[in-house]
């Protein structure tokens, strides 16, 4: 029945959005009808451009993703358990965080040019900044008896990290990966709007100068989509016993 | 050759957190093989004598000498969340211990503390009595020469403790260990100590060191237990001798 639940409320809003449009309801040129959405995702499909578009979409989201869990997970690690460089970097961190990625645009066009890297670029301005700030938070909250024990044991530096700073913060990482993966999809959007051909963003701003709004909602329902999907994958992934130590019995 | 010398010397060991005292002129030495429980009013820095045995703290004067390695159970419990008992367990051996044996080990603690069908059981999904067993066994599988207990069975209700406690003598029988422990609980000292250690109020000095020669296992109700524990009742809430 909970399963179910979600597509009775998406036909109730699906039914009411085609009734609206019936009657007349949304003055014209402003809402497509679900029919010439339905068109408008035949058409894309039938031509391949569809298929493509969630490709490249995917790609660069993939790649900036795991860009960014590269740079800021040990970063944060640092910034997290070392004092001097929490001091140093924390409210530089914060000043980033607080940047709208798309604010980052011209520079990413001047920087990078066209082609893949300055969309990539701005998901990782996006990403990185919380992620560090995320992780940071987790591994300055480890308690102080877990090291003690690490001592006891004879752990090294390198040891305690991935013994125990690691670990300890993984239920904490593994909800901030997952908030990353949902801002970084987010973002294509913007970070699609120039500098490339291809992907769901480009196909939502092409939709767009070409007043083709089917396109546009066409563009929308299949990120909201993957972006369900995402989401899915990585609760998923929450919810491995040594991630979450053993939290459900 | 350091065999006969003791295990644990401390001479007039001091300790302040910054401008306040913990510790004055502490004077203790712990022969190998010994049960040492240390009791004292709350907050008289047991804690802190557990930190300075470890080597997590130093002494802010005199001078301490430990000779060998220590495995400390904590107050606030130290079991590693996110390993099974049996990874908990097996993160205590020895490190040189070879890798084919370590299974094998493993197994054999978990008979010891009788734990074995809760292997990959999560620390979170046992009780507060087995936690401490598991943790126990971790510290002993270390094969260190010093075991160190801060209140290890503070957290747990008053049949678990008296449990426990036959527990860890049962298990020092089986693999005999030099014990320091501390705790506020008097029947614990009385019930456990070679020799009790009474610490008075911060900054806490050594007040009075009672042996306890009675043999193990030690009956609750036997009347020179129960006057050596009122005489200690008395010395912990007598004030403090000198003034300050």
């Amino acid at each position: 029945m909970h399963r179910l639940l979600p597509l009775l409320t998406g036909a109730i809003l699906l039914a009411a959005w085609a009734l609206i449009s019936a009657l007349g309801g949304f003055p014209p040129a402003t809402v497509p009808p679900p029919l010439d959405v339905v068109h408008g995702f035949v058409e894309e499909l039938g031509s391949g451009r569809l298929p493509d578009d969630i490709v490249a979409s995917l790609y660069r989201v993939g790649f900036a993703f795991t860009l960014s869990v590269i740079l800021a997970v040990p970063l944060g690690l640092v910034v997290g358990r070392v004092r001097l460089v929490r001091a140093a970097l924390l409210p530089w961190i914060n000043f980033f965080r607080s940047l709208s990625p798309i604010a980052w645009i011209p520079f990413a066009i001047i920087w990078f040019g066209i082609g893949d890297a300055p969309a990539m670029f701005i998901i990782v301005m996006a990403v990185s900044f919380q992620l560090v700030l995320a992780t940071a938070a987790a591994a300055a909250a480890v308690p102080q008896v877990y090291y003690r024990v690490a001592a006891d044991l004879g752990y090294g530096r390198l040891e305690t990290l991935t013994r125990i700073t690691l670990p300890a913060i993984l239920p904490q990482l593994s909800t901030a990966l997952r908030v990353a993966i949902g801002v970084a999809w987010m973002v294509v959007v913007a970070a699609e709007m120039l500098g490339v051909h291809s992907g769901l963003g480009f196909l939502i701003s092409d939709g767009r100068n070409a007043l083709r709004m089917d396109l546009v909602v066409v563009g929308m329902i299949t990120i909201g989509l993957i972006g369900i999907g995402l989401d899915a994958l990585f609760a998923r992934i929450a919810r491995i016993p040594s991630v979450r130590w053993g939290f459900e019995r | 050759m350091t065999a006969d010398l003791p295990l644990v010397e401390l001479r007039a060991v001091g300790f302040a957190y910054g401008a306040t005292p913990v510790l004055t002129d502490v004077d203790l030495t712990i022969a190998r093989g010994e049960l040492v429980v240390c009791v004292g009013p709350s907050g008289a820095g047991k804690t802190t004598l557990i930190g300075l045995l470890e080597g997590h703290l130093r002494p802010t004067s005199g001078e301490l000498i430990r000779r060998g390695a220590s495995r400390t159970i904590h107050q606030d419990g130290g079991l590693f969340p996110w390993l099974t008992v049996r990874d908990n367990v097996a993160a205590g051996l020895p490190r040189a211990l070879a890798a084919t044996d370590r299974g094998h080990r493993v197994d054999e603690w978990l008979d010891i503390i009788g734990l074995r069908e809760f292997a990959d059981h999560y620390p979170r999904q046992l009780s507060g009595g087995m936690r401490q067993r598991v943790e126990l066994a971790r510290a002993l599988a270390g094969e260190t020469d010093l075991l160190l207990l801060d209140e290890p069975l503070g957290a747990l209700d008053y049949q678990t403790r008296a449990a426990m406690r036959r527990e860890l003598i049962a298990t020092l029988a089986r693999r005999p260990r030099t014990v320091v422990l501390v705790t506020h609980d008097l029947e614990e000292a009385i019930e456990l100590a070679d020799r009790v250690v009474v610490l008075s109020a911060r900054p806490a000095r050594v007040r009075r060191i009672l042996p306890i020669t009675t043999a193990r296992p030690r009956r609750r109700a036997d009347p020179a237990l129960i006057a050596l524990e009122a005489s200690l009742e008395d010395e912990l809430t007598a004030p403090a001798g000198g003034g300050s």
